[in-house]
């Protein structure tokens, strides 16, 4: 007798990711301006309450989860990724959200335990 | 009779991984100085080489390599990163690295098998 493995349940979904992380990100920097002497408690709390959401799904996954946060001041900034793994059961998702003062990306890797 | 593997062969080795990622770094943008068009090639380029670098150690890992190339006008840049994973297998390591025109952060974050 086969076990069926439901996809959806064990799978990494990168849309569920995404709203996870848009929402921690709102809650922390929703309103505010770049603050310099504020940024290092908000690129901490971003990541910990993101990686704390993700992990409360229950999925069998290592996560990493990072957060860069720029001031807007017409610098260029560019970044990329890549990943050396299993392409059939890992994923990532990238956030970039914006407001009058500053750029937030947040980048989730999810690695699937064996 | 029990087959031991050496960890150097199976752990992640942060100065070794470090010192990948500043060759990989000068070599592909060492020397230049910051341009617009040019940076979206850099940055695919920094994390290939690490990459192909990183697989070429043959170790028993899953990689991610991140770069952020900045140019330099004054502006504040603020990094965090969080892992869930197991402290006693994995590893991550980031270096900073600048010119007179940009800084360039590359982190890589290795997940054992």
């Amino acid at each position: 007798m086969e076990e069926y493995h439901h996809g959806s349940e064990g799978s990494f979904n990168p849309e569920e990711a995404d709203n996870i992380v848009k929402e921690c990100i709102d809650n922390i920097i929703g309103g505010v301006d770049y603050s310099q002497s504020l940024v290092n408690k908000w690129t901490a709390s971003i990541v910990e309450l993101s990686l704390t959401q993700l992990v409360k799904q229950g999925k069998p996954y290592k996560y990493i989860v990072s957060c860069a946060v720029m001031q807007k001041s017409g610098a260029g900034l560019h970044t990329a990724n890549s990943c050396y793994w299993d392409t059939a059961v890992d994923g990532s998702c990238t956030v970039r959200w914006e407001n009058r003062t500053m750029y937030c990306v947040v980048s989730v890797f999810a690695v699937a335990i064996a | 009779m029990d087959e031991y593997q050496t960890t150097e062969e199976t752990s992640f080795i942060v100065e070794e991984v470090s010192t990948i990622i500043k060759e990989s770094v000068e070599g592909v943008i060492g020397g230049n100085a910051y341009q617009h068009s040019r940076v979206n090639q850099w940055t695919n380029n920094v994390v290939e080489q690490c990459l192909s670098q990183l697989s070429k150690l043959g170790k028993p890992f899953k990689y991610i390599v991140t770069c952020v190339i900045m140019q330099k006008n004054g502006a504040g840049l603020q990094t965090a990163s969080s892992c869930f994973w197991d402290n006693s297998t994995d590893g991550t390591c980031t270096v900073r690295w600048e010119n007179k025109s940009m800084y360039c952060i590359v982190s890589v974050f290795g997940l054992a098998i």
